[in-house]
């Protein structure tokens, strides 16, 4: 073994002059630059409590892609239409004509009414004066509220009140096909109109189950509650962000286990344990300073942050206690092995950041908000683990037990790494190469099923059992209602919105739009048109018509529902329900409404797309798409810049990145398979999966060239590696994996999904560096060629 | 679900825009229904027509080249066939209901109608320059209403088609009328070559809404409309007579009985009403539904059912005389009625076609 302190194996960064500097400024000064650290803690620990959840609808989606746009220019104008709330009440036992049933439906309607951010003046359900019921008589029309004058709860007036029910028209929509179930319909403010204050949803949330579900549900045993809709939804998401706190605990403390285990070190467990927690304060109280929340994507970084931390610690413990081994003392100890180490852990930790900092190319802020997030974490981790960490190791330096670990514990493991350097031998590597091409084209063949958006039917983001999807199910099977709505948006000059043409236009679009698969109904200004020109001709079918008579068009859409005229009367939309949200449904319909919208776009109507749920899924599906391979090209060019930079040799290059590619195009493989599609959760699981995974093929590889430039042959040379470097590794990739493998169980579906992956992805990756480099070493290193180059520079 | 192929052409009018063949035309509004021998043939929105040579098991979908809603349909032989809708057109089949050529449009007709105004107005003012002076007031008045109607039917058609036609009746291939809204009346005799208007002929100078024609035994031809319009033709349509109504509310569909000069006339809210004389009395029917009632159909063994909305399903088996009332659970309503096989009837109206049995509840 080399003498450690003339070892010039790893310099290629820095000259060498840097390096003593580095090393004096942080040594020299610990005491200093550990108080500083410990301010800084403190202050940075305090706002990191502060931190606070956030879910805001605009941070999950595309906000420069055009349908976004469309969007949000005319969000004033399409209020109300996707901001609400539907409570159905449903009775147990009997239907909901009972004196019991409309008692609890009143409390609830009124309960409904005083909840901050619910739009009164759109509040519906069986007690609101605005649900009426109309008929055409002799002299015209005669209607009234559904609820019967003088109601009593007598068997007369609930009598009374079926039978206006039944000539309500709310069959379906506010009353279940069944009458065993009534909607509250309550509209949201985005803003409150008085105060201006945002909708809080996590609070608003409580409230439905505190106020609604709860209470009602505990005083009328008969009934059962159900709610859906974006705020609820959005709640839910924020509940689940919670419990992520658990989860948190969990990690540190298998993690914690998992490091006494492997250094058998008080000290060298504890001090990792403590600079990735201070880190990860670091990291949220920075994010708060800079104004984020934690939403339900960057709630994950600390994991992230946390695990890299350890893995990086292990490589300092791994080194000090080697070091110390040999009889060095701690200070001594530290310093040779921050000396070993900040050049590839800094390479790791940059390569690491710049993986993030890819994600930020896809025009969607969550995922923005994550690169910042993480890009920022690994920086910190820099600092934390590569300074903060060794500098306490150097007070209090590795225990006894942990050396006797090292060095007995390293002699019983030789034999392992012995059997593991044939993955160098000439006769093995073919096999291995071999293998791995076949698992390439498993990968290939799976992966052409890789879907991209949400597959499943419901709330894509919460579980398809949670009590959420379980409350849509119910109201999509018991109401004729879809949730999956696509908004066309139809532009019109001023005071021109009702114009036949226009109206003509919007009733072809959705002819052709009910033609198309995957479109359930459609809804718009020229449905009201042609039912209220019905209406008018005494309730006769044969006038369902949209007449050529601006007059009678005028008359018939004088009492349309908010939200299908604007103010100023040139933008009125065209709902469109579909039976999912899968992709292909999405584009076929979307790419139907783009084809009409270029033949029939004039001066007097534009078909803008898009606005409702619908829409900002096929507009998020379309940016990730695109996004998908550009995110891809430059993960991998910067990593492969990162590794040509430091090793200088395109062979290294290709020996490092050639695992991750292959581990990047199984996952992708699992996803096809496990029915997980390319979204906005999962889009970043590679760019983190490999802006990561490189750490385990730099750490090898500069194992590697060093014993190499020794002058040791190839299996030897990887014999020495696995020896110094391979139990850090296959650590790491352990450390990594616990720290994603509890998202697993998380509430929220898509963070379920990521912790699956990055599980997949980090110890793959792991093994890949193993298994697969010194294999590639073997066809593409030439250590003869390297030893001379070596020398000539000498 | 097979569904059609992207269409690809800028909008036109929509009498100028072929009925695009979809699955979803035999679920869609139908207004009415009839038989071209043993084939069921129905009209709705969206300018489809759909026809089933099976008892409405399956459905094939004509070829129409417009896109207005369908408003009635009847069939004068096995073969030739004619169906009305909105933007006046009639459209006339030779194939039992395959194909379908338009053969008029409510330009066409506002222009005979105004020409009709016009002859009436020339008509009247001769009549007024050799009336005694005594008269000419009265005449003078008539005329302004003339002038008044014919001012609304320039009007009307500046805008272009506005106007719908409501139903139809041809006695073979030759001859038949169309009939519809604000009084419109049209008549053939060359199975649709060339068409007259026949609004001089009927007394109904408010213009009112023309909503059911039909023919009773013994060859009358009836009409009823809104505000209690009853006109009855003993001579084949050639001469009309206006009937007193007991009822003035809508009366929205007109049959025969089976017995000779005996009719059903019926409408808003339910009202029915009994006719044994050609219209000349009639008998109110208890009406215990209350809902609208729309079209009927008697039965080969005489049974009379009345369809209407609210899925409103009325059987008499006594002529007439009494009704009871069924109400489908879709609660849909029904536009019109055929007889199938046994005593099961096929509806059709909002929510398409329907196979019951003789209430109204569905088949499969």
């Amino acid at each position: 073994m080399s003498n450690p302190k003339h070892d010039k194996g790893e310099h290629y960064l820095t000259t060498p002059k840097a390096e003593p500097f580095l090393e004096r400024l942080i040594f020299n000064n610990r005491a200093i630059i550990l108080i500083v650290f410990f301010f800084l803690t403190l202050f940075l620990g305090y706002n990191a409590i502060k931190i606070q959840p956030d879910a805001s609808f605009e941070r999950m989606i595309p906000l420069e892609h055009p349908y976004i746009v469309n969007m949000l220019d005319h969000r004033d104008d399409l209020e109300n239409l996707g901001n609400f709330v539907r409570i159905a009440v449903e009775v147990k036992e009997g239907d909901i004509f009972t004196k019991e049933y409309m008692e609890t439906l009143k409390q609830i309607t009124d309960e409904v009414f005083y909840l901050n951010g619910v739009d009164r003046s759109g509040l519906k359900s069986l007690w609101t004066s605005n649900v009426r019921w109309v008929e055409v008589t002799e002299q015209g029309f005669q209607g009234g509220t559904v609820i019967p004058d003088g109601y009593d709860g007598s068997r007369d007036s609930l009598e009374a009140l079926r039978q206006n029910v039944l000539r309500s028209n709310e069959v379906g929509r506010l009353i279940s096909d069944n009458f065993r179930s009534t909607i509250v319909y309550a509209p949201l403010y985005e803003n409150n109109p008085e105060t201006g204050e945002p909708l809080d949803y996590g609070t608003f949330s409580r409230q439905l189950e505190e106020k609604i579900r709860d209470k009602y549900g505990a005083s009328n045993p008969n009934i059962e509650i159900h709610i859906v809709g974006f705020a609820k939804k959005v709640g839910d998401l924020i509940e689940g962000i919670g419990s992520i706190a658990y989860f948190a605990g969990i990690t540190i403390l298998l993690t914690t286990l998992l490091l006494y285990g492997y250094s058998r070190c008080i000290s060298g467990t504890l001090v990792p344990v403590f600079s990735s927690i201070v880190a990860v304060f670091w990291q949220l109280g920075i994010l708060k300073l800079l104004g984020y929340g934690l939403d339900p994507y960057s709630v994950l970084v600390p994991f992230l942050v946390f695990a890299i931390g350890i893995s990086h610690g292990v490589q300092v413990v791994n080194a000090m206690a080697i070091e110390a081994s040999k009889g060095f003392d701690p200070i001594t100890a530290a310093r040779l092995a921050f000396r070993a180490l900040y050049i590839p852990g800094m390479l790791a930790l940059i390569s690491d950041a710049f993986g993030f900092l890819t994600l930020l190319f896809i025009q969607i802020d969550v995922i923005k908000d994550l690169a910042v997030a993480a890009g920022l974490g690994v920086a910190i981790v820099i600092i934390t683990n590569l300074v903060l960490h060794p500098l306490i190791m150097s007070y209090i330096g590795i225990t006894k037990g942990g050396i006797r670990h090292v060095q007995s514990h390293g002699e019983k493991q030789d034999r392992k790494w012995r059997v593991m350097s044939y993955f160098a031998h000439p006769g093995v590597a073919p096999v291995s190469l071999l293998i791995a091409v076949i698992g390439l084209g498993a990968g290939l063949y799976f992966k052409q099923g890789l879907k991209v958006g949400d597959l499943d039917q419901g709330a894509p983001e919460l579980r398809a059992d949670s009590r959420y999807n379980k409350d849509n199910a119910y109201i999509i099977d018991n109401y004729s209602t879809s949730a999956d709505v696509l908004v066309v948006m139809v532009k019109t000059p001023e005071e021109q919105c009702t114009q036949y043409n226009v109206l003509r236009a919007m009733d072809s679009l959705q002819w052709e739009l009910q033609n198309t698969p995957g479109v359930q109904s459609s809804a718009s200004l020229a449905d009201v048109s042609k039912i209220v020109t019905k209406a008018l001709n005494e309730g006769n079918w044969k006038w369902y018509e949209i007449s050529r008579n601006q007059t009678i068009i005028n008359a018939s859409i004088r009492e349309a529902p908010a939200g299908l005229i604007n103010t100023n009367c040139d933008l009125t939309p065209v709902l469109v329900f579909l039976e999912d949200h899968k992709a292909e449904t999405l584009q076929t319909v979307v790419d139907r409404v783009e084809k009409f919208a270029e033949n029939n776009s004039n001066e007097e109507h534009t078909f803008l797309l898009a606005a409702g749920n619908a829409g900002v899924e096929a507009a998020t599906n379309e940016v990730i798409s695109s996004a998908k391979n550009m995110m891809l090209a430059f993960v991998y060019g910067v990593v492969s810049f990162l590794c040509l930079l430091t090793f200088r040799s395109i062979r290294a290059v290709i020996c490092i990145v050639t695992p991750l590619g292959l581990t990047s195009i199984l996952c992708e493989a699992i996803m096809a398979t496990s029915g997980i599609g390319i979204k906005v959760a999962t889009l970043p699981v590679i760019a983190l999966g490999v802006g990561i995974g490189v750490d385990y093929g730099i750490y090898i590889y500069t194992k590697l060239e060093k014993f190499i430039l020794e002058g040791k042959a190839l299996q030897e040379a990887y014999y020495e590696t696995l020896r110094s470097t391979g139990k850090a590794v296959i650590f790491t990739g352990v450390t990594l994996g616990l720290g994603v493998v509890t998202w697993i169980f998380s509430p929220i579906k898509f963070q379920a999904d990521m912790g699956f992956l990055l599980f997949f992805m980090f110890l793959w990756n792991m093994v890949g560096a193993i298994w697969l480099l010194p294999a590639l070493a073997r066809f593409l290193l030439r250590p003869d060629h390297m030893l001379a180059k070596a020398r000539s520079k000498e | 679900m097979a569904l059609s192929a992207p269409s690809v052409f800028a909008l036109a009018d929509i009498i100028e825009t072929p009925s695009r063949p979809t699955d979803l035309a035999p679920q869609s509004l139908l207004n009415d229904v009839t038989k071209a021998g043993d084939r069921i043939v129905a009209t709705g929105e969206r300018g489809h027509i759909i026809y089933s040579d099976d008892e409405g098991q399956t459905w094939e979908q004509g070829q129409v080249p417009v896109s207005v809603t369908m408003t009635g349909i009847d069939f004068g032989t096995e073969q030739h066939g004619w169906a009305v809708g909105h933007s006046g057109v009639v459209l006339h089949s030779g194939d039992a209901g395959e194909t379908w050529e338009l053969q008029l449009t409510g330009i066409e007709a506002a222009k005979l109608a105004i020409e009709t105004k016009q002859e009436q107005i020339a008509e009247l003012e001769e009549q007024i320059e050799e009336a005694p002076e005594e008269e000419k007031a009265d005449l003078e008045w008539a005329l302004d209403d003339l002038f008044f109607t014919m001012g609304n039917l320039e009007a009307d058609l500046d805008v272009g088609p506005v106007n719908p036609l409501l139903d139809v009746w041809f006695e073979n291939e030759d001859h038949g009328f169309v009939i519809g809204a604000y009084g419109m009346i049209l008549r053939t005799n060359d199975g649709g070559e060339t068409w007259r208007d026949w609004s001089a002929r009927i007394d109904n100078p408010q213009s009112f809404h023309l909503n059911s024609i039909t023919q009773v035994s013994g060859g009358a031809i009836v009409i009823v409309g809104e505000a209690g319009n009853i006109h009855v033709s003993a001579d084949g349509g050639d001469t009309w007579e206006r009937r007193e109504s007991p009822y003035s509310g809508s009366l929205f569909g007109v049959i025969g009985t089976g017995k000779a000069n005996e009719m059903l006339a019926f409408g808003l809210r339910g009202n029915k009403m009994l006719s044994t004389d050609l219209g000349q009395s009639w008998e109110m029917i208890p009406n215990d539904a209350g809902a609208t009632l729309n079209s009927g159909m008697v039965a080969d063994d005489g049974r009379i059912t009345l369809v209407g909305n609210g899925g409103a399903v009325l059987l008499s088996t006594d002529g007439g005389r009494s009704f009871r009332s069924y109400f489908r659970d879709d609660r849909e309503s029904v536009m019109a009625v055929v007889p199938v096989s046994g005593t099961n009837l096929l509806i059709v109206g909002e929510g398409g076609v329907k196979f019951t049995d003789a209430r109204g509840k569905n088949l499969q």
